[in-house]
């Protein structure tokens, strides 16, 4: 998963790494005549105005150089650096919000830090790059900590474009928050599609999942009603809401939405799109979140993606968290989106 | 086997055999990105030679016209994230040839998913005609 992107970080990591060092290499014989200059005060005597000490940058740079043994990262030192980063992350098709985030982050992290000789440049590089990665990224969204925190039963729609991988995906998660230990009801409200009816019985049915569901053309919103009534009445913990795939400038399919929401209520719309969409994905989780809202999003086929540019870039363009990721063809491949966990794997578990 | 099972199985192949389709949309896809960058590639390379740089320039149609590229040095290419970006032809073709790496691997993970899917599906075939034959043989034909 994401390995191009994990390939090119791991560049652009030691490209940073490298100019700092540059830097660092530089900066010894400074040391050298930085010494020998007599008698050059330290710590400036309360209300003194010598001259000497109305620069602090000077006095700064002496008490860094001399006292502590440290080197001051400057701009200059990494821009060439941060460039090319920014072309990587670009490439990678990470959305421009979220690159300029990226490296704005990196740059705060490194720029006027005080690195103490020894310190290892990886370290703060890491250190860098990482921070930046997970503020772009959030939280991510804790599904069963969210069920277990609501009224039952929680009501999940799931929304997006067609041939994503959306019938899959409610299956995977059934199949996921059934061995989580909760109960699960699935509403097949594709009735638009042809065959989508009987796709998600064959999975409901292989999974052991209670499917409520009408014939093929029949109204989504009198389905997912059913399910919720259905799961109200026998204490069933989730509905998971299947819809027709859909394009969001197609009017008629987006005012049966509104529909369904009107009817079923559901506490949670989810977005599923495919990772390998990249920046695609990202435009078009921004477009549905503007006309239906959406309250999390799900990456679909992150196991092809070899950029990562939607998942890197999904939650901080459109405001909404990452849920889960699908990772292949099985029932269990899908895993909670863990930002940490993402990006110890993007930076090789570094630092 | 009786027929609800038949059913489903049929079920099963109907299902797998739409996932197919879209993984073999999904290739087709990107063996038109491949190709697209190798013509783009070759454009790039021939117009650096080309004399007084002029070039065919295809408009749609299958027309084409002479054209003179002013600057056959510098290349405005798409990165992603739709972002633009001058860069001197060498390294414009660089990134193509970079692009099509990472097409190619992809192209393999999308073959390698289908073809388990194919494998699934002739088993599943198998089993259906099997199951046609026991209910033949015992004179029931599955409805």
């Amino acid at each position: 998963m994401f390995g191009g992107l994990r390939e090119k970080l791991r560049a652009a990591r030691d490209r940073l790494g490298s100019s700092i060092q540059a830097a660092a290499v530089k900066a010894e014989p400074a040391e050298k005549a930085t010494v020998d200059l007599p008698a050059l005060p330290v710590i400036a005597p309360a209300g003194s105005a010598a001259p000497v000490l109305s620069s602090p940058t000077f006095v700064d740079k002496v008490r860094v150089l001399i006292t502590e043994r440290e080197l001051i990262v400057s701009e200059k030192d990494v821009n060439e650096a941060l460039s090319e980063l920014e072309m990587t992350l670009l490439e990678s098709d990470v959305a421009l919000p979220a690159t300029d985030a990226i490296i704005d982050s990196v740059e705060k992290n490194l720029v006027g830090r005080h690195r103490k000789i020894g310190e290892s440049v990886d370290t703060l590089v890491v250190h860098a790059l990482k921070t930046a990665l997970l503020d772009v990224l959030g939280k991510g969204f804790d599904l069963k900590d969210y069920i277990a925190k609501h009224d039952r039963p929680v009501k999940i729609l799931f929304t997006g474009v067609n041939g994503t991988g959306k019938t899959t995906t409610v299956a995977k998660i059934g199949a996921y928050l059934k061995k989580e230990g909760f109960t699960v009801v699935i509403g097949a409200g594709d009735t638009y599609r042809a065959g989508a009816i009987e796709q998600i019985g064959v999975h409901a049915e292989r999974l052991g999942i209670r499917i409520i569901q009408h014939k093929e053309g029949a109204d989504p919103s009198a389905v997912l009603f059913d399910a919720v009534q259905y799961a109200q009445s026998h204490k069933i913990d989730v509905v998971l809401a299947d819809t027709a795939g859909r394009f969001h400038n197609k009017a008629n399919l987006m005012s049966q939405l509104e529909k369904i929401k009107r009817v079923m209520k559901p506490d949670l719309v989810v977005y599923v799109d495919e990772a390998v969409a990249g920046n695609d994905a990202v435009t078009r989780a921004a477009e549905f979140d503007r006309t239906v809202g959406a309250d999390a999003v799900v990456l679909t086929k992150a196991d092809m993606d070899s950029r990562g540019g939607a998942a890197i870039s999904i939650a901080h363009t459109i405001g909404k968290p990452l849920m889960f990721l699908g990772t292949g063809q099985a029932y269990d491949d899908i895993i909670p989106f863990e930002p940490e966990k993402v990006v110890d794997e993007l930076l090789d578990g570094g630092a | 086997m009786d027929q609800r099972e038949l059913m489903t199985l049929q079920n099963y192949l109907q299902e797998y055999g739409q996932q197919a389709e879209i993984f073999v949309q999904q290739l087709q896809m990107l063996e038109n990105g491949r190709l697209e960058a190798h013509a783009a590639i070759e454009a790039l390379e021939e117009m650096l030679t080309a004399e007084d740089g002029t070039v065919l320039l295809q408009i749609g149609g299958g027309a084409s016209v002479r054209a003179k590229v002013i600057e056959p040095e510098k290349v405005l290419i798409a990165i992603g994230s739709e972002v633009v970006v001058e860069r001197p032809n060498k390294e414009a073709v660089d990134f193509l040839k970079e692009r099509i790496m990472e097409m190619e691997a992809s192209q393999k993970k999308v073959a390698e998913t289908l073809d388990r899917l194919r494998a699934q599906m002739n088993e599943i075939n198998k089993r259906i005609e099997s199951g046609y034959q026991q209910a033949m043989a015992s004179g029931q034909m599955p409805g």
